[in-house]
């Protein structure tokens, strides 16, 4: 559905896109994951034909992005970053604007608009003017104006930014539901939000990809867990005994509000049983177990390494 | 054609949703007839639309660049103009929609003033024939001034600084329609520079139209003064595709 070869674009002397190359599938649920500047609304602008590349490709359904920019734009459904709207209108004239000026038929328009309104909640506002509702209600018109054209594709840039908690899971549910039948992409800083709306993840940093896996394939890449234990009993003895258990590793000791001890140590891919082990050190010992557990690596965690990695590389070269 | 009609819509209707549209017609349409008024009936001059014609040129000097400076700047400013650029419309499209719906906008604020012919056709034979033609020179006249301003406020975010490079560059090309400031100039530029300056200027073609003679040439000179300044409109446009 979404083809980018090679994309470059430089701002000035900035490079803000060094070579991307990735393929979207019709109905995948793309998340874009980056920090800022990182080139992923550059991505998304060059996409929808508002920036020219300063060189390679990219196409929609098939169409290049250039020079078939109209047919391209056509088959699109976009939110660009802070959602931009005319305030001054009432949601329903913005809605009409956006459907006429997108070519839907006279006879359908209000059967779109119609289905715009409900799948975005936006019935209890139409008859008012955007200046004059929240955050939340606005990122929705722009939602709506996203698809009130029934478009593919839709793009959608860090869609619920500045939005507080109620309004994201609001807005993070009805992008769930319109992955179901559209081909996204979408841009975040919320790790959350990949994980529960995108079935592939692209991570971009310093103008390139880094990582183009789907979600649970970068997890397990990271060979990174964590085992976390409560232990009551003498510290230092804790201590030496951890030490003694897991060579080579490093374990952190603090002590909780109640008197107990909390460890965590990285045990890394350890297929072994740990927890097992260090049970039995316990029981050993005659000390008492309040908790214990492993944590897994998060997206999160895959986010800062790889990011990290890419900005410690850009620096040295 | 759907296209440039459905942005005329949405760009005339905006000017009534903002008190411009108030604010503006209420001041253009007082100074305007106030100023006819004093100067025609006090005088007892034999009927004629003249003095208000010739008035026009240098009231839309100030008043049209409040027009066109949020054309563009204000669509740059909040970031609509990324929905715009991503609609499936030629940049043409958008810069004629907003054109001609600037160019309706005053062509409805000049309706109110058509009280003034019809009261003189009352107290004295009017010939209506060089009214309706000054009222056309005057539409394209206002075109001009609209196509500078608009231009201008495609190159800033500021709506000020739109209003301001206007303002002077309208005032320069009013001025080099004048024979006065022409002659002085004569004294450091060539002949063929003077005629070069005197022929851009917009005002040296109202003033035989609005006078009731009119000419195909300039018609046509209207329409290249529009079709310049539309085009460099849209080359702005192009350039912030390349250049982000």
């Amino acid at each position: 559905m979404i083809e980018v070869e090679r994309l470059t674009k430089d701002y000035g002397m900035a490079h803000a896109l060094k070579g991307i190359s990735f393929a979207v599938a019709r109905g995948e649920v793309i998340g874009f994951l980056g920090p800022n500047g990182a080139g992923k609304s550059t991505t998304m602008k060059i996409l929808t034909g508002y920036l020219l590349p300063t060189s390679g490709r990219a196409s929609v359904d098939g169409l290049d992005v250039v020079a078939d920019s109209l047919q391209v734009r056509a088959r699109i459904g976009y939110l660009p970053e802070s959602t931009p709207l005319y305030g001054e209108m009432r949601v329903d004239d913005y809605l009409r604007f956006c459907a006429e000026i997108r070519g839907v038929p006279a006879t359908q328009r209000r059967t779109a608009i119609g289905r715009a309104v409900e799948l975005c909640g936006l019935q209890r506002v139409t008859g008012k003017n955007i200046v004059e509702l929240s955050k939340g209600y606005k990122q929705r018109v722009g939602l709506a104006q996203a698809i009130v054209h029934e478009p593919e594709v839709l793009i959608l840039d860090e869609p619920t930014s500045g939005l507080d908690p109620n309004q994201i899971v609001e807005v993070r549910n009805l992008i769930e539901r319109l992955g179901q039948d559209h081909t996204v992409i979408l841009s975040t800083h919320y790790l959350q939000e990949v994980e529960k709306s995108c079935s592939r993840v692209i991570i971009v940093s310093q103008g390139q990809i880094v990582a183009d896996d789907s979600r649970d394939a970068l997890v397990a890449a990271m060979p990174r867990s964590t085992i976390y234990a409560r232990i009551q009993g003498p510290e230092q003895a804790v201590r030496n005994q951890l030490a003694e258990l897991f060579p080579g590793r490093e374990v952190q000791l603090s002590t909780e509000a109640d008197g107990s001890l909390h460890v965590r140590v990285g045990v890394g891919e350890a297929k072994a049983p740990v927890e097992e082990a260090l049970a039995r050190l316990v029981v050993k010992n005659n000390w008492s177990l309040l908790e214990l557990g492993r944590e897994r690596s998060t997206l999160e965690d895959v986010f800062r390494q790889l990011t990290m990695e890419a900005s410690v590389e850009a620096m040295h070269a | 054609m759907r296209e440039v009609a459905v942005i005329f819509r949405r760009e005339l209707k905006s000017y009534f949703l903002s008190p411009i549209a108030y604010v503006f017609g209420v001041l253009f349409l007082g100074i305007v007839l106030w100023y006819t008024s004093t100067a025609q009936i006090l005088n007892g001059q034999p009927a004629s639309m003249e003095h208000f014609f010739r008035f026009l040129p240098l009231v839309f000097l100030f008043f049209l660049p409040g027009l066109t400076m949020r054309l563009w700047a204000e669509e740059r400013r909040s970031g609509t103009i990324e929905l715009l650029m991503t609609f499936p419309v030629r940049i043409g499209q958008l810069i004629s929609g907003k054109f001609f719906a600037a160019l309706a906008f005053l062509a409805i604020v000049l309706l109110f003033t058509i009280g003034l012919p019809l009261t003189l056709s009352m107290y004295g034979k009017l010939d209506w024939v060089p009214v309706l033609g000054a009222y056309l020179a005057t539409l394209l006249l206002a075109g001009a001034y609209l196509a500078v301003g608009m231009f201008w406020s495609s190159t800033t975010r500021d709506q000020i600084v739109a209003l301001l490079l206007s303002l002077v560059s309208l005032l320069l090309l009013y001025a080099m329609g004048f024979p006065e400031l022409l002659e002085w100039l004569a004294q450091f530029l060539p002949s063929w520079g003077i005629d070069l300056l005197n022929g851009i200027s917009p005002y040296k073609y109202f003033t035989s139209i609005a006078r009731g003679v009119f000419d195909t040439r300039d018609l046509l000179y209207y329409l290249c003064f529009c079709g310049f300044f539309l085009h460099a409109n849209a080359l702005v446009l192009y350039a912030r595709r390349h250049r982000g």
